[in-house]
């Protein structure tokens, strides 16, 4: 079905404005919620590679449009994970696996934000690596707790759309 | 497998020839697309605004009679001295209006005041601002300040139909000029934002301090608005210097920071002051108002 990701994209994004709102009741400690790169684990079990694609460019762009990151640059990190994923089920067929990349790739994704936010911004603190670190921890351990009920609402979409399990060669 | 892997490669070529597009592609594309991806998530902002405004309806209609009665009592002091300070306040106002009268004084620049409802708060090391529902269809504009009372909460950023994003004072990418108190010459400092760390309080920066300046004995200093460069009016607080004041590495002036003086993250309503005429400060901000 070529529309699933889009219809996956509406069931994910509940999850996203949960982490907004999650990040508004953080506001006070300058962290943010990120959870865009766990969404991303299980729609590239099972959808098509071009659809993964959209998908995470989608992800991506929808966490950039209301902060001041450079245009694409999370959007575009997000594509380049897809594709790897898409081309590497091998490595998300069992749940720790799947853990393992669902806290690598958020982590990812948020030192990416992180960095490009500091390419925009000219401020600087001499106290941003301990930041960094506790962003990223939080990113971390939120990415794998995160994982489990993000993709069981995916994966209870992608069945009522009748999408079948992805074979380990896309 | 090959063919997954070739399939993996001509992806990986794809995305490189994208990200060359993409760097080469007219700004105006790139905005469209912000702004596509901003309109998309406005209406679930707004939901999730009002449903806290209803939340906080039942919280309130739930309450006991006992509790109203209270709170109303409360109230009835609080009306009782707020009138008396009206009263006051428009003995000020008759005697300005007087004075300016008598010197003749341009009026400055007039201001339409537009009240926001706060729809969501995001702060990061990079970023402190909030989401206001209330955008270009309400007539807001990128650059109007945006004050709580009489002081400064930040600056529109962005504008989107019916949302628009604020930078907050203590944000990085928020700066003005700012008098001190208890300065009688009155020097002009500098007030920007300061990438805040994690779990720490956000401030802001006061720099270029004169070295002779000390300050007003028992209280915090507060800051004020210049009313220069035309994007907030004079005399709004800013917020209050946090404790002293410190040389910088040169010694030529010194720096500190400031606490701004309200919560800023627990602002329930904001006010947007829209300048009537536009003001350059407000063209600079349209041609890059997502930086």
């Amino acid at each position: 079905m070529g529309w699933a990701w889009l219809i996956l994209l509406l069931a994910t994004y509940p999850w996203l404005l949960g982490a907004d709102l999650a990040s508004d009741t953080l506001a006070s400690s300058s962290l943010v919620f990120f959870i865009s790169g766990t969404c991303l684990i299980a729609p590239c079990r099972r959808l098509k590679r071009w659809q993964a694609i959209l998908f995470a460019a989608c992800l991506g762009f929808l966490f950039e449009a209301r902060r001041p990151i450079p245009d694409g640059a999370l959007a575009l990190s997000l594509v380049a994970a897809s594709i790897f994923l898409s081309s590497n089920r091998q490595l998300l067929r069992n749940t720790p696996g799947m853990l393992w990349a669902a806290a690598i790739v958020n982590m990812g994704a948020c030192l990416i934000w992180f960095v490009a936010s500091l390419y925009v911004s000219p401020a600087s603190s001499g106290d941003l690596i301990g930041h960094l670190l506790v962003q990223l921890l939080l990113a971390g351990v939120v990415g794998s707790v995160a994982l489990v009920p993000i993709a069981l609402t995916q994966n209870a979409t992608l069945d009522r759309l009748s999408i079948p399990p992805a074979p380990d060669t896309p | 497998m090959d063919q997954n892997r070739q399939g993996a490669r001509a992806s990986y070529i794809a995305l490189s020839i994208f990200v060359a597009l993409w760097i080469l592609v007219p700004s105006a594309v790139r905005r469209f697309n912000r702004e596509a991806f901003v309109e998309f998530q406005a209406p679930a902002l707004h939901l999730v605004g009002k449903s806290r405004d209803m939340a906080t309806f039942w919280e309130k209609k739930s309450r006991s009679v006992e509790e109203m009665t209270a709170a109303g009592r409360d109230l009835a002091r609080i009306n009782a001295a707020l009138e008396i300070k009206i009263n006051a306040l428009e003995d000020i106002r008759r005697e300005n209006v007087r004075l300016r009268e008598i010197t003749r004084y341009n009026v400055p620049a007039e201001y339409m005041s537009v009240v926001a409802r706060v729809a969501t708060r995001d702060s990061s090391s990079w970023w402190q601002r909030i989401v206001i529902r209330k955008g270009r269809n309400d007539g807001i504009r990128p650059g109007a300040p945006v004050v709580f009372g009489n002081t400064v909460v930040g600056r529109v950023t962005a504008v989107h139909l019916t949302t628009s994003e604020v930078d907050l004072v203590t944000s990085p990418g928020f700066r003005c000029t700012a008098y001190l108190e208890g300065d009688d010459q009155n020097h002009i400092v500098l007030v920007n934002g300061v990438a805040s760390n994690s779990l720490g309080t956000a401030k802001a920066r006061v720099s270029v301090i004169p070295r002779d300046y000390s300050m007003p004995a028992g209280q915090p200093a507060r800051v004020f608005t210049t009313g220069m460069g035309g994007v907030f009016p004079s005399r709004l607080v800013i917020g209050y210097l946090d404790g002293g004041t410190y040389a910088t590495q040169v010694g030529s002036f010194k720096e500190s920071l400031l606490i701004p003086s309200r919560d800023l993250y627990n602002l329930q309503e904001v006010s947007v002051l829209v300048p009537l005429h536009q003001n350059p400060g407000e063209a600079l901000m349209q041609g890059d108002q997502f930086q």
